[in-house]
């Protein structure tokens, strides 16, 4: 056993030689790099090395948590906790921690991302790349690496260790003060890291994006691009999340087993191998798995962590935080069509290819509107034909959902900031009879 | 207090850092000893008891800017620090040089102080507190089948030296609340957000009245599901209460006046502004009616925003955003006030030791007019007063706005009639500030978490402000 996985077992010991009921507790050795720039250049490079210990301990079901830095002061931590525990109140729907021991597949972060020797020369890739699709742009961004050694210990039985990477270039580069396009790269490896990828996508759509006019309010067809798609699936991931449900903060709220999406529209939530927040157990030590949670339009189930399951009268789903549960990884089946073939079937309508500042006015009816970014162009006869400019999409996220007729073959692998949070494997995707609003 | 915070560890890594070929080093420790309540439903779901303690440094060496930090408080671990942050300057390799506008060094103290000490609550205490907030919701005839509740504490000790010869140390004691509550009637939900927060002492929980503050929202919830009509679009006078009036004055004034967005810096995430250097609009422009004056002032006493010294150890001050209509200052660090010829204004804020300290508002709010809220109501003959607002959002050169009403009611001969479901304004902020025709004597305050840099570094601010009327805008 490790050192590190020995230190974090004295915690769960101590915890229990004191008489809690319960005892997690996961160490976290994070090594986290980000190169940011901006205008072409770079602005500032920043590190920072946590080194953390999450607990939770439950006691006549009583929960509490807390962190340990660096192994320090545990003991006497560990006993205010108890204390803390001791004194708080009764939690009637806490349905405990996962029980039983657990194989995991074997973790397969890339070391490299520990330190990488020169990360400026990712930068420069990228912004060469947008340059060579759009000429001279200005362009800003981040690339950011994250590194983390993780050992869980519970007292129910979980024990195990994983080790997390990931690799992101977000770049976003104007043609004109207002035309920009925007690109990602995000992968769990260097090896299948490509920044010139995402300078290419920032330039190509900054270069279509010049001279946009103002555009009009109405209904319109709408292809997506997965960019745009990772924020809303990030959205309809976070409602899927049984805690979300349980406090209506969630369109999902008494809709299992119904139909909340068309029918080619399957999601699911899979911290798989490529996704930069692949892992192998969950928060409570229980494995993480597949889950769909609507399948060809019906919504199947929520994310579950154990506590939130026994409420539901169900199985936990592996999606445990330390205190609710949280999407992974959405991934949106692919269709059967390229992306080509997607547009030739829009007569007149929009390419929306980002989006930010995603708002609700009710998390339970859907009502909401998100402000697009980058290039917003109008197609008619399925090409593009002006760059257009100041729109709001404002409609309702269960609409959209029923309203998707196309999605592509191509997918990508998209995160960036906290607009497209959780990550997502989206797909270019149309949807019938969207609002657009303008400014007045 | 027994300080949380290993001095002598912090003034080495600065010594070690001067010992490099360096333009600037600075040393930052931030100490957080941080609790959370959540009470979901009436059941307390969490106590999170926290202790996150940690150390940065940064160096601006060959015009470039390296930063790293730690939470491991060893000597050898700040030397780590150092040669991190050194080494990540000077492969910046910028062609045109970082540079800091003058300061002079600061040696001070400073702190905000507790009527009644968070230390000295115990957990029971606060438990009880916010049950009963709970409680009292449950008991009421309004359907409230959604209802979280968050109470955050943190008491925060900071020690910044620098290569200038600055060394401060200060405490802050930050109390906060947030709750979501969702309204069921005749089966249709209708949700309220409601945040509270205050640098202070215990003392703010009383203050806040959260649970008068809930209970009018639910009860607001209530009545516009049952007698909520929808507005007749068109050109009309809008009332906006203090919450609308702060919004608006954050996202549309407070946003797009931070220099490092101007400059780009934030260009591909928080965007950029609509002020920018040959652009239609800089400092000395117009952008809204004479009698709009907007400030960011973090010296407001016990405000949610409040310090002495920014995170460069600059001393704060109250700026004048927009001043009698016209844009007038920029919220400025020491690295954006050099590029822009002028001097910082103490803006640069971090939320923890393991974040770069960047171009932040504190607290800002439209200064008052000379209205009572009654005489401008009186005065409209067709419109809506939109007191509080759900959905919000501004396009990332903060321009092109839109504040859905939450609690709004039609206004027709000066007086109040039945509730109005979820009016929407949609419009520009030259449009909305040229549109102020009448501001309240009053200035009341909202607290709100201000969300900004990569990793997203939330910050405590108030918004706030009188109430306003917008004369003739379009309204649907």
């Amino acid at each position: 056993m490790s050192e590190v996985l020995a230190k974090t077992e004295a915690i769960i010991k101590k915890g229990k030689t004191l008489g809690a009921d319960e005892v997690l507790a996961k160490t976290t050795f994070g090594l986290y790099r980000q190169t940011r720039f901006s205008n072409n250049q770079i602005d500032i490079t920043v590190a920072w090395n946590d080194y953390v210990t999450d607990v939770a301990l439950a006691w006549n079901k009583r929960l509490v948590a807390t962190q340990i830095r660096n192994f320090q002061n545990t003991d006497k931590t560990i006993e205010q906790l108890f204390k803390l525990a001791k004194v708080s109140k009764e939690n009637p729907t806490y349905g405990g921690i996962a029980k039983g021991t657990f194989k995991y597949p074997k973790a397969t972060a890339d070391k490299k991302l520990r330190e990488l020797e020169n990360p400026s020369e990712y930068v420069f890739e990228a912004i060469e790349a947008a340059e060579k699709e759009a000429g001279e742009v200005d362009a800003g961004g981040i690339l950011y690496t994250k590194y983390e050694d993780v050992y869980l210990v519970s007292s129910e039985g979980p024990t195990g260790q994983d080790a997390r990477s990931a690799i992101e270039l977000s770049i976003r580069a104007f043609s004109q003060r207002d035309a920009s396009g925007h690109g990602v790269d995000c992968c769990s490896s260097l090896k299948d890291f490509n920044p010139s990828r995402a300078g290419e996508k920032a330039g190509e759509v900054a270069k279509l994006a010049r001279n946009p006019k103002q555009g009009e309010d109405g209904r319109y067809d709408v292809i997506f691009d997965p960019l745009f798609f990772g924020s809303m699936l990030g959205t309809w991931g976070g409602m899927a999340s049984a805690y979300n449900v349980m406090i209506q903060l969630s369109v999902f709220v008494k809709k299992l087993g119904q139909k909340v999406a068309s029918d080619i529209v399957t999601l699911r939530d899979k911290p798989a191998e490529y996704s930069v927040n692949n892992r192998v157990f969950d928060d409570e030590g229980f494995p993480v798995q597949e889950n769909v949670f609507i399948e060809k339009g019906v919504l199947k189930t929520y994310l579950h962590n154990t506590s939130t399951a026994k409420i539901f009268k169900t199985k936990t789903t592996g999606n445990a935080g330390l205190v609710q549960p949280a999407a992974w990884n959405i991934e949106m089946d692919p269709g059967d069509i390229s992306k080509d073939e997607l547009f030739s079937q829009v007569k007149r309508g929009l390419y929306l290819t980002n989006t930010w500042y995603t708002r609700f006015q009710n998390y339970a009816t859907g009502d909401f509107s998100t402000i697009p970014r980058d290039g917003i162009f109008l197609i008619e006869n399925g090409e593009i034909k002006q760059s257009l400019k100041d729109l709001r999409l404002s409609d309702n996220a269960l609409r959209l959902l029923s309203q998707i007729t196309g999605i592509s073959k191509e997918r990508q692998h998209v995160h960036w900031w906290l607009e497209a949070e959780p990550p997502s494997l989206a797909p270019y995707v149309l949807a019938k009879d969207i609002q657009l609003t303008r400014p007045k | 207090m027994k300080t949380r915070l290993d001095k002598d560890i912090v003034d080495y890594a600065l010594d070690y850092a001067r010992s490099k070929k360096v333009e600037y080093a600075e040393a930052r420790a931030h100490s957080t000893k941080h609790e959370e309540l959540v009470i979901k439903n009436g059941a307390l779901d969490a106590f999170v008891s926290t202790i996150d303690s940690g150390f940065c440094v940064r160096i601006l060496a060959n015009g470039g800017l390296g930063f790293a930090s730690t939470n491991k408080w060893t000597k050898d671990e700040a030397k780590t620090v150092v040669e991190t942050a050194y080494r990540f300057a000077m492969m910046a390799r910028r062609k045109d040089k970082i540079t800091f506008a003058d300061e002079k060094g600061v040696k001070t103290k400073w702190s905000v102080e507790q009527k009644e000490k968070i230390e000295d609550i115990p957990p029971e205490k606060k438990i009880d507190e916010l049950m009963e907030i709970d409680k009292t919701l449950a008991s009421q005839e309004i359907k409230i089948p959604g209802r979280i509740m968050v109470c955050s504490i943190n008491l925060i000790e900071k020690y910044f030296v620098n290569s200038e010869g600055s060394a401060i140390s200060s405490f802050v004691p930050q109390i906060a609340a947030f709750a979501f509550i969702t309204v069921v009637e005749n089966g249709k939900p209708e949700q309220a957000y409601k945040q509270f927060g205050r640098s202070g002492g215990w003392e703010s929980f009383d203050e806040w009245k959260m649970t008068e503050a809930l209970l009018h929202d639910a009860k607001v919830l209530q009545k516009l599901i049952k007698e909520g009509k929808a507005v007749k679009p068109g050109k009309m006078d809008l009332v906006c209460g203090r919450e609308v009036t702060g919004i608006a004055s954050h996202e549309s004034c407070g946003h797009p006046i931070e220099a490092d967005r101007i400059l780009g810096r934030e260009m591909s995430q928080a965007g950029r502004s609509f002020i920018y250097l040959g652009g239609p609009y800089w400092i000395g422009t117009r952008i809204g009616n004479d009698i709009v004056t907007i400030v960011d002032d973090p010296t407001v006493k016990n405000s949610y925003g409040y310090y002495e010294y920014d995170d460069e150890g600059i001393k704060a001050r109250q700026r004048y955003l927009y001043k009698d209509g016209i844009i007038n200052e920029f919220l400025q660090n020491r690295e954006t006030a050099a590029k822009l010829g002028t001097r910082s204004n103490g803006s640069s804020r971090a939320n923890s030791y393991s974040r770069e300290a960047i171009v932040r508002m504190a607290n800002t709010f439209l200064l008052p007019g000379d209205w009572t809220e009654e005489e401008i109501i009186e005065d409209v003959k067709h419109g809506i007063y939109m007191k509080s607002f759900t959905e919000w959002n501004i396009d990332d050169r903060r321009f092109n706005q839109r504040y859905v009403g939450r609690e709004a009611y039609l206004i027709e001969n000066g007086e109040l009639k039945h509730p109005v479901a979820r009016p929407v304004i949609e419009t520009s902020t030259k449009t909305w500030w040229s549109s102020v025709d009448a501001i309240s004597k009053k200035v009341e305050f909202d607290a709100a978490t201000c969300g900004k840099g990569d990793p997203m570094q939330g910050i405590p601010v108030y918004t706030g402000g009188p109430v306003i009327r917008l004369g003739e805008v379009y309204v649907k």
